[in-house]
């Protein structure tokens, strides 16, 4: 039986857009490359070896895990960028490979002097084959299923770029820092312009908003050293932001007073509370996700367990729409299928219209 | 200035994470005779308990920290000299790493700044750390704590299989994982005897386990 991917498309833009004539509550699971890599057998250089190749990972991964959304997760403005600066500037040994998930950055060599800052290169994404894979698989993907989408962010770029030494920078030398990040923007805008020639235009953009962490930083740098930089995009491209925090404190709240957010994208704070009073005080703002964590029930826990995280939240947050089901962050391989599959299955027994507790 | 004020002022400098200016008068206090063993316990404990209470209460965040801890090493490294005259303390050791498969370093670092600023002695494995390197290392240094650090929750099972690998080789340290996206389930189900979600707790942590003051 084929995928009903034009039914998942209308749950997700009606959830968004809280309309009631939805079936159910949608989901959206962050598979990253190692899910990929785990469903489809494949080590994850035999995936980036075509778009064709990706994209068809992607859709065997994400419709065997029964989702409403699909992505390529390496066009993910994390180690895909930090691969893109490393190659823009000859740096590509600050890159380590694997064999069945992403490659990643080893933080801080890109950018490890003020030098290497005032002259870093902003790549050129068309000329980064790995990008060029990725958003030809994207627009594969765009054509075949009419979902699409960009991840961008900035302060996840600039941790891989400048490592431990960027939060020094914000008290030393925030100009520098701020340098750095006006640079990663202009890449940033890259990717988009070469998305927009190759795909199209963007409607919605998944943004890693890392520095909304009250571990991390104040809410006042997060907006110097980010936020400024998602509303400069907002203006360029009229497009919808997800915002993103996986971290265990995130502004989520102050956020929403700042920027027009479409959606939050969250695991915490694991109290159901904070997101009933989230979602009374922000109803045109999408929850995705709330407090479900990977690293609890589905990690240690039982299908039942995790059936109930599910349950709980769909509960207390679908009512009306505005809310999908989503599971932070990645879904890693000690996470077992069993766990992974009680995701689906509890949407679809709590969480269809009109939903019925009893 | 009496020795008071200057230990008062030297407090105040480490807080602010002023690191030049820390060094200027920790070398003045050493220089007014002022024992070291206070400038230890009075401006860098205290002042690193301060910096901490001020990261609890959301005043400090992640940059100031690593600042204070840059300014506490720097006074450290001034008076430890004059501190090893005459004593034969063995410092606590703690050997660190990121686990295989993950090159994140940023919650490590500031671990690292805190722990050498109190006096720990820190052996720094890096990132992308085996679980074989963590048990050769353990084996060769001895070390009171091992601590595992990584911001991925794709590294857990990696975390697990170091901690077994140690335990069933019979390395007695106390093992500590650290890692915001960690939680006390997680870290009791991978074998840990504590775990922290960010580097000031860590230190607290440590000090509470080596039953330190």
């Amino acid at each position: 039986m084929t995928y009903d991917w034009d039914a998942s498309r209308k749950r997700i833009i009606g959830t968004f857009f809280g309309t009631n004539k939805i079936d159910r509550v949608p989901y959206f699971p962050l598979a990253c490359e190692e899910m990929i890599c785990r469903v489809t057998g494949k080590t994850y250089k035999e995936i980036i070896a075509s778009p064709k190749n990706y994209a068809n990972a992607a859709i065997t991964t994400f419709e065997f895990l029964k989702a409403d959304t699909i992505s390529i997760p390496t066009a993910y403005a994390g180690p895909g960028e930090a691969l893109a600066f490393a190659e823009a500037n000859d740096k590509k040994e600050s890159i380590k490979w694997f064999d069945y998930k992403v490659f990643m950055a080893k933080q801080g060599v890109v950018c490890k002097t003020e030098e290497d800052i005032d002259k870093l290169e902003i790549p050129d994404h068309r000329k980064i084959s790995l990008w060029d894979t990725c958003v030809s698989a994207l627009d594969i993907i765009n054509k075949k299923l009419g979902m699409g989408g960009l991840c961008l962010g900035i302060w996840s770029v600039v941790q891989e770029l400048r490592g431990v030494q960027a939060y020094r920078d914000m008290r030393r030398n925030p100009d520098l820092l701020l340098k750095l990040c006006e640079k990663v923007y202009q890449s940033q805008m890259d990717i988009l312009n070469f998305y927009q020639e190759k795909v199209g235009g963007i409607g919605m953009i998944f943004f890693t908003g890392y520095s909304f962490n009250k571990h991390m930083m104040s809410f006042e740098d997060a907006m110097k050293f980010e936020g400024q930089f998602i509303k400069r995009i907002q203006k360029e491209t009229k497009a919808s932001i997800i915002l993103h925090n996986c971290g265990t404190t995130p502004y989520f709240n102050e956020v929403c007073n700042e920027i027009d957010l479409l959606a939050v994208n969250g695991s915490h704070p694991l109290d159901i509370e904070y997101w009933v009073n989230f979602k009374e005080k922000f109803p045109n703002v999408t929850i995705i996700g709330a407090n479900i964590d990977v690293s609890r029930e589905l990690l240690n826990g039982t299908p039942q367990d995790v059936e109930n995280k599910v349950k709980e939240n769909i509960m207390h947050l679908a009512s009306g729409g505005r809310y999908i089901v989503g599971p932070i962050c990645c879904l890693p391989w000690g996470v077992s299928l069993k766990n992974i599959m009680a995701i689906p299955k509890a949407i679809k027994k709590w969480g269809t219209y009109p939903l019925n507790f009893n | 200035m009496n020795d008071n004020e200057l230990l008062e002022k030297l407090r105040s400098t480490i807080i602010k994470g002023k690191s030049e200016d820390t060094i200027d008068l920790t070398k003045k206090a050493l220089k007014a005779k002022i024992d070291p063993k206070r400038i230890l316990n009075e401006v860098i404990i205290r002042g690193a308990e301060n910096v901490g209470l001020k990261y609890e209460k959301g005043e400090y965040f992640l940059g100031d920290m690593l600042l204070a801890a840059d300014a506490i090493n720097d006074c450290m490294n001034v008076i430890k000299p004059k501190l090893k005259e005459g004593t034969h303390e063995t410092p606590v050791k703690v050997l660190i790493g990121t686990p295989e498969g993950d090159l994140h370093d940023i919650g490590k670092s500031l671990v690292i700044a805190l722990l050498q600023g109190q006096g720990f002695e820190v052996i720094d494995l890096g990132v992308d750390v085996s679980p074989e390197r963590f048990l050769e290392v353990a084996k060769k240094e001895n070390a009171d704590i091992i601590g595992i650090s990584g911001l991925l929750t794709v590294t857990i099972s990696k975390m697990k299989e170091t901690i077994a690998l140690l335990k069933r080789e019979g390395i007695n340290a106390k093992i500590i994982l650290g890692g915001g996206i960690l939680s006390e389930e997680s870290c009791k189900q991978a074998g840990a005897d504590a775990w922290t979600k960010d580097g000031w707790e860590g230190v607290k942590l440590i000090k509470k386990l080596m039953e330190v003051s």
